[in-house]
């Protein structure tokens, strides 16, 4: 595998008669697990047309592994995996075969692909349905088979399409937790979505795209700053924190069932859990507040003009 | 907005049943063929943003179908504000539902789909298609056909559509599906509103952290019957045979556990590395959240952290489907 | 040793031996990978056995087989009756059908287009799955090649293996297979040249109809509806019930086409007694007719199936 980024957008533009649906978008993605966040949907699709060579940029470039689509899309496509948002497979052939089937339209040899459709679809888990025909399959188990097909001829990045998309909080779970092995397989991830807690939970880098032009990009560690304020949460008492704390200048606010406090080092901290201990109080919960991504992108979507 | 009248007397210590109720489910079964869709169901929903909680097929559909009278019920009965959604047309006049799936007839723009509804219900007011789109942000789109909307532009227009006829009920069905961060912030504060206004609010959705900010109150099914009902932390309170986990990080982590160990309140202590803290169990949470800062004192410990591992709606929820 | 105590040392030594434990995890592929050329012709391959019900229920087998089988009725009677009959004079011999009469257009045949080409297009329109495609080292024109290739391929079989076995029939019931054989070697070359057209040709209007509409009963009924009307009109304008020779309008009979091109091949002349006999270049007319027929049918197909936008 080459080192070097997975996916570099040179300025790119795409117009259609009547709107832009990207504009000027540059931006140097790592390897590793990417998610891809738009407002007002179109940006999104429009990427993965333009990815996958099948829509031409009217203006700019885009370079997929090191390829420039443009100039080879034949050879991109066969570094990478799609996984469409909406149902797309045979209802009436097994999981077996049809992820073994798609294996061969990559490119393998019928033998490894049958091999590997075997290990892939028991990696996702669905090793004890695959002999039966998906027109039998949950919601959660074609998103899984869905999964398994893009995957299943080792490609070098993946694209998903609201993975968790129709699935309830158990099978969301499930299916974060396989995107995010995708990552241990040598597989990097695109992942497009508008939940911004999958994002969080499960991406190391973050393009948050907001009426085609670029919003946000960067490390989720980085996106996700600590603040200097402390929250701290001692029950129905908690008003009752403000006066002893500004006694030893610890300026506290008591909003919305918790207090926050301005600590500038880790001493006024010793001073802060203290005090609490001797007001005889239940400490139940002491965190630096943390933004959240969904508040990353309203602060920055509010920043442009 | 005047809220409803009360129905039937509220046994009032039952989180099941909310105060000054408008929506009475009472004993309700639904089956089809085989299949039991609702199983003896008993609840009632009030003014305020109830949020409507369950695994796939647990039945919240079929609940919601049952409510708004799309559907019989085989056992039981169904109230709206007093009277009986099947036989009584009047209902509707003051109930609406957004399903889930996609049913806008196509050929229409947002404002002639909003203004069709209007018309059906009787709406006299002219300016009520516009300020039902402009509730929901979508004025100036108005006039652009609903088939080229995005799937979260197509549920907003089903908002405006279910508003326009100032319904005392709304009943949403996955009405945050598809809407981007910026639409889906605005679309909270919305329902929020609308529960504030005393308007009976149930909402169903799978993004439980989106639940939580906008639903005070829950109802939760699975398998077609009642597993839990109100607020989400008093829900967990109540689960009080299943061990809290509280995730503690401070400078001297095999210290603190060498203390907490000595508790009686802790069940148990795991070291994990990965969250670089402790995490301790308990089925006495605030005798330990009282015991921690005094042991930290005590042993000269410095606390960065300390945070429940299952206090989110999300771990709720795990914890009841399990 | 009692068998007890043999497990027990096989035990003891095992143990000794140490254990291990493997890693099922996910293994990288580092074989072959083909490009364009491996991925269409999987995709032929995948589309055969999807039109013959390969590898799903036997009920998707039972039609396509059928089918074959009724064609392959008369080579078989023929057989027979040459068999009955192996022992009178040559002059007697019963051949109730020639070569050149069964490379023809049978129900059967024609049920079999209507059947299984919009099985192979329709479903993948239907059920979305062209998506799948585009992740994928092929183009919307390898998609059509995949697909014509592998009903082509499939009509030729079939029209092709009756053939085969009234030749082999003949063979064996005549005085002296070698004779036989080397008596009727231009059956070689003109059965399969002719099959192969008529294949060619059926295949193109079939999957062109079928690339139309996602449902397969839609297609399947389009299809059947092109024949009848064309044939119907063509009769129409033709007119003329007691024939008294040909004229141009026997061209837009789409379902007989490709037969004087096979008598064309068989003959080397248009029959006097087909519809376009008698007209002027009448085999220059239909042979242009052919091409302008799969013309159009491919080009609707490469518009249906271009995925690039431009």
């Amino acid at each position: 595998m080459t080192s070097g980024s997975l996916l570099r957008l040179d300025g790119l533009t795409k117009r259609y008669p009547g709107t832009t649906a990207l504009d000027g978008l540059s931006v140097d993605l790592p390897r590793g697990r990417i998610g891809l966040v738009g407002a007002n949907g179109a940006g999104k699709t429009t990427t993965f047309r333009l990815l996958l060579g099948l829509a031409h940029p009217t203006e700019g470039h885009i370079e997929v592994c090191g390829i420039d689509v443009a100039r080879d899309p034949i050879g991109v496509r066969s570094r990478l995996g799609y996984m469409p948002e909406h149902d797309c497979l045979p209802l009436d052939q097994t999981a077996a075969d049809v992820v073994a089937t798609f294996g061969e339209l990559s490119g393998l040899p019928a033998r490894a692909a049958r091999q590997r459709a075997s290990d892939i679809l028991d990696l996702v888990g669905l090793d004890e349905a695959r002999f039966r025909p998906i027109g039998e399959f949950s919601t959660g188990m074609r998103q899984r088979a869905k999964l398994a097909q893009a995957i299943v001829s080792d490609p070098e990045l993946v694209l998903l399409d609201e993975p968790t998309s129709g699935l309830d909080p158990a099978g969301r779970d499930d299916m974060l937790a396989l995107v995010s092995r995708l990552g241990s397989f040598g597989i990097s991830v695109l992942m497009a979505t508008h939940l911004l807690d999958d994002v969080q939970k499960v991406c190391d880098y973050v393009v948050m795209i907001d009426a085609g032009r670029l919003v946000v990009a960067g490390t989720t560690a980085s996106l996700l700053e600590r603040t200097g304020t402390v929250t701290v949460d001692v029950g129905p008492r908690g008003p009752e924190l403000v006066a002893p704390l500004g006694a030893i200048n610890l300026r506290a606010v008591a909003t919305e069932g918790v207090v926050e406090v301005e600590i500038s080092n880790d001493d006024e901290l010793d001073l802060l859990t203290d005090c609490i201990a001797r007001l005889e109080l239940p400490l139940y919960r002491l965190s630096s507040r943390v933004t959240s991504l969904d508040e990353v992108f309203l602060h920055r979507t509010e920043e442009l003009p | 907005m005047t809220s409803a009248a009360s129905v039937a007397p509220v046994p009032d210590d039952d989180p099941a049943f909310a105060e000054h109720a408008t929506v009475l489910v009472e004993n309700v079964s639904v089956w089809f063929r085989q299949k039991v869709a609702l199983s003896e169901l008993s609840c009632s929903f009030g003014p305020g943003v109830t949020g409507l909680l369950g695994p796939n097929g647990a039945g919240k559909t079929t609940l919601m179908r049952a409510i708004t009278g799309l559907i019989d019920v085989n056992q039981g009965a169904v109230q709206i504000e007093g009277k009986d959604p099947r036989r009584d047309r009047q209902v509707f006049r003051r109930l609406a539902l957004v399903p889930e799936d996609e049913a806008v007839p196509g050929g229409l723009t947002a404002r002639e789909f909003v203004r069709y509804i209007a018309e059906l219900h009787g709406i006299a007011d002219r300016h009520a298609p516009d300020d039902a789109l402009q509730s929901v942000e979508m004025l100036d789109v108005g006039d652009r056909n609903v088939d080229e909307f995005s799937k979260g532009m197509r549920q907003r227009t089903k908002v405006a559509a279910a508003l326009v006829c100032d319904p005392h009920v709304l009943v949403l069905d996955e009405p945050l599906n598809g809407a981007d961060p910026i639409q889906r912030l605005h679309l909270i504060s919305l329902f929020q509103r609308l529960g504030a206004d005393g308007r009976t609010v149930i909402v169903s959705s799978h993004i439980l952290n989106e639940v939580e900010r906008l639903a005070p109150r829950v109802i939760v099914l699975i398998n077609g019957r009642l597993a839990a009902a109100g607020g989400h932390h008093a829900i967990r309170d109540a689960m009080d045979d299943r061990p809290r986990h509280v995730l503690v990080r401070s400078d001297a982590g095999r210290r603190l556990a060498a203390g907490l160990i000595a508790l009686d309140s802790v069940g148990g202590v795991t070291f994990d590395s990965a969250r670089d803290g402790l995490v301790i169990e308990t089925l006495r949470a605030r005798e330990l959240a009282t015991a921690l800062p005094r042991l930290a004192r005590d042993e000269s410990i410095r606390l960065f952290e300390v945070r429940a591992l299952d206090d989110s709606l999300e771990s709720l929820f795990r914890e009841l489907v399990r | 040793m009692s068998p007890v105590q043999a497990g027990r040392a096989e035990a003891i030594a095992a143990e000794a031996r140490g254990g291990a434990v493997y890693d099922r995890g996910y293994r990288p592929y580092d074989g072959p990978r083909g490009r364009r050329g491996a991925a269409t012709f999987a995709l032929y391959k995948a589309s055969m056995r999807r039109a013959l019900g390969i590898r799903r229920s036997w009920r998707q087998k039972v039609a396509p087989f059928a089918l074959l089988g009724i064609v392959t009725i008369p080579a078989i009677v023929n057989v027979g009756i040459g068999y009955v009959t192996r022992d009178r004079f040559l002059s007697q011999r019963i051949q109730i059908i020639s070569y050149r009469e069964y490379v023809g257009v049978s129900a059967a045949l024609l049920l079999f287009v209507a059947l299984v080409s919009p099985d192979v297009l329709c479903p993948d329109r239907r059920q979305h799955v062209l998506p799948l495609m585009f992740a994928r080292p092929i183009t919307g024109f390898d998609y059509v090649v995949a697909k014509l290739g592998a009903i082509a391929t499939i009509l030729f079989a079939f029209s092709f293996l009756p053939q085969v076995v009234l030749f082999v029939g003949n063979m064996l019931v005549s005085d002296s297979a070698l004779n036989y054989f080397t008596g009727h070697l231009w059956v070689l070359w003109k059965v399969p040249a002719a099959v192969a057209l008529l294949a060619i040709y059926y295949t193109v209007i079939g999957i062109a109809i079928s690339s139309l509409t996602d449902r397969r009963i839609v297609a399947g009924a389009s299809i059947i509806g092109l024949f009848l009307v064309t044939s119907i009109s063509s009769a129409i304008f033709v007119g003329d019930f007691e024939f008294r020779g040909g004229s141009a309008a026997g061209l837009i009979n789409v379902l007989r086409l490709p037969l004087y091109l096979r008598d064309l091949i068989f003959l080397t002349h248009i029959s006097p007694r087909s519809p376009l006999g008698g007209v002027n270049n009448g085999g220059l007319l239909a042979v242009v007719t052919y091409v302008v027929v799969l013309a159009v049918g491919v080009t609707v197909l490469l518009r249906r199936y271009r995925w690039v936008e431009r």
